[in-house]
């Protein structure tokens, strides 16, 4: 903090006290209760459909797409299948794409197998690198993990961290999404209750400096309210469910 | 823009209903969104939410000096730097030194109320910063030289073929009227900007005091390009944005989310605490977040703590009728327009006079406040502070003058028996519409007939018919 700002802050910090303290009533008509404990009970949970259906159910709405696969089948071969309908290069050419570390990405053997059909993983380590960054910069695909995900809106969240870089769900035009089953969520109450139990929040949020929520590919509708997507991140978002529990 | 911002409001009102594009263009995106917003909100428990909602933002005004500290221990304790600005002008000075002091030229900004309210681009821009606005809407207006029209949809007032025009001229793009298209030459133009920017500016939604966090709301993804790729991020916030929990926080996206386009969620909901930790391969290596005061304490000295409750997802735009004929630009030089407009920016001026007509922008028929999703009593405010400006300024003379012509005249049946019988006499001789009602009154009257017409008197008073009725004399012989 620098000087000129301690007095603005005990300015501040008085004036709101005193105002507070003057006032009986606060507001014009109070609601008249305190916080809501616990909060957010308002939105309808997916008991309809299963977790699944109404993930894949909501990112389709949201013009994003889902494969779920049944146990068993070859998750790197779904992963390959898909990079090779976005890149414009012939099946034959080498090609990049902007990942997660191997190891985030909840799939195991999925960098060798993709070696093997010549794509390969760019994982960068400092995007403030000038060439890094330009590298990373022109790729047309970003391969992630999740930290969780959520049926009843569709949404992911991803949280940064060593191997696990912003940019490669937010600067190519493809975003590819890994989510295995056991990190789907009916809600996001029910996330956030799970943390507070396990005592896993706070940490969550401060060790990874911003995680983000999700939901669908980059979108406006400044212009007439017509419908655009990919505004400045992914046009399209295409998100493979697994089953991890077995 | 056909609209002087600046000119007086009933030459800015003039301005806007004459101008036909703008009409067309408001009643459609308002419909839409208040539709979009129906449905939404149809979907769920919509009491339940607006009361969680508001109790979560009473208890936030309520405890405000108490989670502002905890705020900023927090911040402090991930990494951030924590600066308090008294005015505006604080506030520029603060980002604009951050930058000088990093050499910084080039700038990226996520959309933000709170910058667009104390004119931080200008404030770069005399600072030798470019700064570039990175919402799409946002980055129209800025290349059109304009102000925003609208909280969330700050464009809503120009057609595809200006944007264009607009687009063809500044940026080269090839004649075409296709929003994607006009959206692909944004990205690319935007992209290096993201990419080459030295300091990335956002607002704050939700700050989150248990946790030292700052939210952010966007559908483009330009809130975390921009608070992720430059090596400097600066968040600016008024200080009544403040929630306790993390738990407040997500409850406040969704309501604001439902209400301001009748999403479930935003496509991103960004959630910062801090600079990139070590081995993070990006993120900001610095964070720095700006405690903006500029009249928010002095409201609450005022006794208008109701509109500190306001989460920004402009429901009240969208639905309110006086918005819908004359739109954002017609409310004057704010960063604030329609009814919590009209409440905030006199409440904020140093000079409540300045925008002493705002308030009276209204018919007060209410249904502001019944799409508001934390309940705020906007007409009871708009009244009130109705009261509060003709308290501080003497109404002009003619006003008072007739004020007391008319109570003179309904508290004495007698003379309003005889001066309606006069009027009933005298209309006769007046121009009328197919249906009968007066279309031109003699001045001073004529005023109301310039955009309204005055429904004809009927041919028998009330009066004239009870008796008809056989009814009990009401007596004017009672008069005084």
């Amino acid at each position: 903090m620098d000087n000129g700002s301690i007095g603005a802050r005990e300015q501040i910090l008085g004036r709101l006290r005193r105002s507070l303290e003057k006032q009986e009533t606060l507001f014009r008509k109070s609601i008249g209760r305190d916080l809501p404990d616990p909060p957010m009970t308002v939105f309808p949970s997916p008991a309809d459909k299963s977790l699944v259906e109404s993930f894949a159910t909501k990112l389709v709405e949201l013009s994003g797409s889902c494969d779920v696969l049944r146990a068993g089948t070859d998750v790197a071969e779904q992963v390959m299948r898909q990079v090779r309908e976005w890149t414009t290069q012939s099946p034959s050419e080498p090609t990049e794409i902007l990942s997660w570390a191997p190891n985030e990405l909840h799939v195991p053997r999925l960098e060798q197998t993709l070696a093997g059909v010549g794509i390969s993983l760019f994982v960068p380590e400092d995007l403030h690198d000038e060439s890094t960054r330009a590298r990373a910069a022109s790729l047309e695909v970003g391969i992630t993990g999740i930290e969780a995900a959520f049926a009843n809106t569709g949404s992911i969240l991803l949280s940064p961290g060593a191997g696990r870089s912003r940019a490669a769900g937010l600067l190519p035009l493809s975003h590819l999404v890994l989510v295995p089953l056991s990190r789907l969520y009916p809600t996001f109450e029910a996330w956030l209750l799970k943390l507070r139990q396990e005592g896993r929040l706070e940490a969550l949020l401060q060790e990874g400096g911003q995680i983000a929520f999700v939901t669908g590919p980059s979108k406006s509708a400044d212009i007439e309210l017509t419908l655009t997507l990919g505004v400045h991140g992914p046009k399209t978002i295409h998100a493979i469910v697994f089953d991890d529990t077995e | 823009m056909n609209i002087d911002i600046t000119a007086p409001y009933q030459t800015r009102v003039r301005q806007a209903l004459a101008d036909d594009n703008l009409r067309t263009a408001l009643e459609r995106a308002m419909s839409r969104l208040s539709e979009k917003r129906a449905q939404a909100v149809a979907a769920i428990d919509l009491q339940r939410m607006r009361d969680e909602a508001r109790a979560i933002k009473e208890h936030a005004i309520k405890n405000l000096p108490e989670l502002l500290e905890q705020l900023e221990r927090n911040l402090i304790a991930n990494g951030c730097q924590v600066h308090w600005a008294q005015t505006a002008d604080e506030a520029n000075e603060i980002v604009t030194d951050i930058a000088r002091q990093r050499g910084v030229r080039r700038a990226v900004k996520s959309k933000s109320m709170a910058t667009e309210e104390i004119h931080l681009n200008e404030a770069l821009e005399d600072a030798g910063v470019k700064i570039v606005e990175t919402d799409l809407g946002e980055y129209i207006i800025q290349l059109a030289g304009e102000p925003p029209s609208h909280i969330t949809a700050p464009v809503i007032h120009k057609r595809a073929e200006d944007i264009s025009a607009l687009f063809q001229r500044e940026l080269g793009m090839r004649p075409t009227n296709d929003p994607a298209e006009m959206c692909a030459a944004a990205r690319k133009q935007l992209r290096s900007e993201f990419l080459e920017a030295e300091m990335g500016i956002s607002g704050c939604n939700f700050a989150i005091a248990e946790t030292g966090t700052i939210c952010i709301v966007t559908n483009e993804g330009n809130g975390r390009m921009a608070t992720s790729m430059p090596p400097v991020y600066v968040a600016v916030m008024g200080i009544e944005k403040v929630v306790p929990r993390v738990e407040d926080a997500l409850l406040l996206w969704q309501a604001v989310a439902r209400s301001a386009t009748g999403q479930e969620v935003t496509v991103y909901f960004s959630v910062s605490s801090g600079p990139r930790r070590p081995g993070h391969p990006d993120g900001p290596k610095e964070m720095h977040v700006v405690l903006v005061d500029n009249g928010r304490s002095r409201i609450l000295e005022r006794e208008y703590a109701d509109v500190l409750l306001c989460v920004r997802c402009g429901a009240c735009l969208n639905a309110c009728p006086v918005y819908r004929e004359i739109g954002g630009h017609a409310y004057g030089k704010t960063a604030y327009s329609g009814p919590i407009g009209a409440v905030i920016t006199p409440l904020l001026a140093d000079d409540p006079k300045t925008a002493k007509e705002l308030p009276f922008a209204s018919s007060l028929c209410g249904v502001c406040r019944e799409v508001c999703p934390v309940k705020i009593d906007l007409p009871r405010l708009l009244l009130d502070l109705r009261h509060d400006l003709t308290k501080l300024g003497t109404p002009p003379k003619y006003e008072r003058a007739a004020i007391r012509a008319y109570s003179n005249t309904v508290e004495h049946p007698g003379r309003y028996h005889r001066l309606s019988k006069l009027a009933r006499w005298f209309s006769r001789f007046l121009p009328t519409n197919k249906e009968g009602d007066l279309t031109r009154l003699p001045p001073p009257l004529s005023a109301w007939t310039q955009s309204r017409v005055l429904p004809r008197i009927a041919p028998r008073s009330f009066r004239a018919l009870w008796s008809d009725r056989g009814g009990k004399d009401m007596g004017s012989s009672n008069d005084g």
